[in-house]
């Protein structure tokens, strides 16, 4: 594979890892929220956040296109004020890469603060700790397995994202990723390139789905 | 300690916690059948459920006061907790788990401090350990020195000796006469045990089905 | 002395030209959105517009429908190389095209492709319509412009009827092909300059372009463009000898 190949190869996992990082802390304050209190209008959140999930990722693209795009909401008053642009940057496969993995980190990471004894985090309580101590202090180290894992998921959906990329992205060399890279070399008929790829992507999915796994289990004692 | 609760209303899994009682003594001994209610009593007490309706009032202090609004939050309460899974933080040290509570910036009272009340509950030489290392026996006591360094003016124990063998219930029974005589905390004594509440309790209280049956 | 100053102006001159080269380079991008089936052609052009001018073209190949969708929701497009009229009449409508800029020069012929061993008498579409071709595939008669024009191809031939029930829609062109490759299929329609993509077929027959649908690729610059002089350049370029030699190397029709 050639400089330009492996430059794609290193934008993807950059831009999947950055993802991850991005919905973190948004992830995590809704998964607690799921997994810690009950309030009105949760059925209809925790269905809105699964939707990226079900749909079918293009039609996912094509709100975040419209939303983004510089006819869109955020987009047109971004272009208008800042001259920012986000659909057709890497700041669009930022937020699609986000986007789509958002679902499946709330998941896992509600699971794993479902998993720490509520017991414990009242007895914090008692000995005088406040909400945010023990959260940092008793919630989140023993959740963190399960969220390190739930990381690692949402990584590798980042790695894989193809639908709603193309749509808030195209096919612009500079925002180029790995799934649209065997796309075209498909359309092409570069088979060779595009098994080279697909290659690299399985050994970076695999990686990260194993290691999620091997998080994920240990947390079961 | 001057313990008052009224008009207690809470709905739990198979009847209605109900309770209006005034409490007065030094160790407070709450029995009955298992299911009764009375770990529930104490989390209402620790300020970590809330119930339909309640008034409790420790000495000077309003807790609890549904019908005002008024709800001090458990970490404002100085109320220790020693429940029956004793709950010792697994990921955390002895000595981690014990500082939890201990207050900071506060003149270090030689009785509270970490330094007398480990050296009172025999556990110095378990403070470097990991929890899972410790036996029944020495977590009963990190668990009591845990809510001991928080300085609380009252404690709450639930079963403290019920997962014990005989031996050891023996052989811990004098650190919580010793809690009471050197510390001078009121408690609220959970058990079954009629040895325990000779040895420990100068009062009684027994409930059945969510309500207080006997006692005073 | 004027010899001395001049040797000494050159090199100061040359550098000085690179490094306005590598900031008018920066303001002078070019964003083209442009069919799939361009891909290969517009990418040898673009490159030697490059090499001529200096200035970088940044091409965006996909679905026309796509593409289109996509300039409509504001993607930051200089100029649109459709596959079909069909979708810059919508752009048209909606006011998204600089006037006067809509031209069509480029054209494709549509061609029967069998396996690249397979044994089948072809000679003309009507030959689809013998016993011997179960199944013929073609992009989607719906949205690709390739499927859609074979379509109208054969419902102007009147053959449309008895090979409808024959057709295989697939996804795009290439998949078309694949299903044609993979032996699945006996036949399928797509056009010249795709076929030439795949060497696991052959061209059966070639629908010449006189008696087949008029095929055209429309491009127009965009008017909210923010390189409007630069789209206007490239697009000159596109419609010149140069670019039509490319494009006709590759299969393409070029209407002068």
């Amino acid at each position: 594979m050639d400089v330009e190949a492996w430059q794609i190869v290193g934008f993807t996992a950059w831009v999947s890892v950055l993802s991850v990082i991005a919905i973190l802390p948004l992830g995590l304050g809704v998964a607690w929220l799921l997994a810690r209190r009950i309030w009105p209008g949760k059925t209809v959140v925790e269905t809105f956040i699964t939707l990226p999930l079900v749909m079918p990722p293009v039609a996912t693209g094509l709100i975040l296109l419209e939303i983004l795009g510089r006819h869109g909401w955020i987009g047109g008053a971004l272009h208008r004020h800042f001259d920012l642009d986000i659909a057709f940057t890497w700041r669009a496969v930022l937020v699609a890469l986000g986007v789509m993995s958002f679902p499946l980190l709330v998941r896992s990471t509600r699971v794993a603060f479902e998993e720490v004894d509520p017991r414990l985090e009242q007895i914090a309580r008692t000995l005088g700790a406040g909400e945010m101590r023990v959260f940092c202090t008793i919630t989140l180290p023993l959740a963190l397995r399960g969220i390190i894992g739930g990381m690692m998921l949402a990584f590798a959906r980042s790695l894989g994202e193809f639908g709603a990329t193309v749509m808030v992205a195209g096919f612009m060399p500079k925002t180029m990723t790995i799934s649209r890279a065997i796309y075209q070399a498909v359309q092409l008929e570069q088979d060779a390139l595009a098994y080279r790829f697909l290659a690299v992507s399985v050994v970076l999915a695999f990686g990260a789905v194993w290691c999620s796994e091997w998080l994920l289990r240990g947390r079961r004692h | 300690m001057k313990l008052l609760l009224q008009k207690i209303v809470l709905p739990l899994s198979h009847f209605t916690l109900e309770v209006n009682v005034e409490i007065a003594g030094r160790v407070v001994a709450l029995c009955g059948p298992s299911g009764a209610g009375k770990t529930s009593l104490l989390d209402l007490l620790a300020g970590l459920r809330r119930a339909t309706s309640a008034f409790i009032q420790l000495d000077e202090q309003v807790l609890t006061d549904t019908a005002r609004g008024i709800s001090v939050p458990a970490r404002h309460r100085g109320i220790g907790y020693v429940p029956q899974d004793l709950a010792l933080f697994p990921h955390l040290s002895v000595r981690q788990n014990l500082l939890y509570g201990q207050k900071h910036g506060k003149a270090c009272d030689g009785l509270f401090s970490m330094e007398h009340i480990t050296q009172v509950l025999e556990i110095e030489p378990l403070i470097a350990r990991g929890v899972r290392q410790l036996s029944g026996g020495e977590k009963q006591r990190v668990a009591l020195a845990r809510a001991l360094i928080a300085t609380p003016r009252l404690l709450l124990l639930d079963e403290p000796l019920a997962s014990l063998d005989g031996g050891l219930k023996a052989r811990i029974l004098p650190y919580l006469a010793r809690v009471r005589d050197e510390f001078r905390l009121p408690m609220l004594y959970v058990t079954h045990n009629p040895k325990e509440i000779s040895a420990l309790c100068d009062a009684l209280l027994e409930m059945d089905r969510g309500r207080i049956v006997g006692g005073g | 002395m004027k010899i001395h100053q001049k040797k000494r102006l050159q090199p100061a001159l040359a550098t000085a030209g690179m490094i306005a080269g590598v900031f008018a380079a920066h303001a002078s991008d070019v964003t083209v959105f442009a069919a799939a089936s361009l891909t290969d052609s517009l990418k040898r052009i673009a490159g030697d517009y490059e090499k001529q001018t200096g200035n970088k073209v940044l091409l965006n190949f996909g679905a026309s429908s796509t593409l289109a969708r996509q300039i409509e929701e504001g993607a930051p497009a200089d100029l649109f190389f459709s596959a079909d009229e069909a979708r810059m009449n919508e752009l048209e409508n909606r006011g998204l095209l600089v006037d006067g800029t809509r031209e069509t020069c480029l054209s494709n012929s549509l061609v029967v492709v069998v396996a690249a061993d397979s044994a089948l008498n072809i000679h003309s579409a009507k030959d689809l319509t013998n016993v011997g071709v179960q199944h013929v595939a073609l992009a989607d008669p719906k949205a690709v412009p390739a499927g859609v024009y074979s379509r109208e191809y054969l419902e102007k031939t009147g053959l449309w009827q008895k090979l409808e029930p024959k057709v295989v829609p697939a996804e795009n062109v290439r998949a078309a092909l694949a299903a044609v490759e993979s032996g699945n299929v006996e036949a399928g329609m797509v056009y010249k300059t795709d076929a030439a993509i795949s060497k696991k077929v052959k061209v059966a027959c070639e629908i010449p372009p006189s008696e087949g649908p008029p095929i055209s690729y429309p491009m127009a610059v965009l008017k909210e463009s923010e390189h409007m002089d630069d789209a206007k350049a490239f697009k000159k370029f596109l419609e010149g000898p140069q670019a039509a030699q490319v494009f006709e190397r590759y299969g393409f029709v070029v209407r002068r």
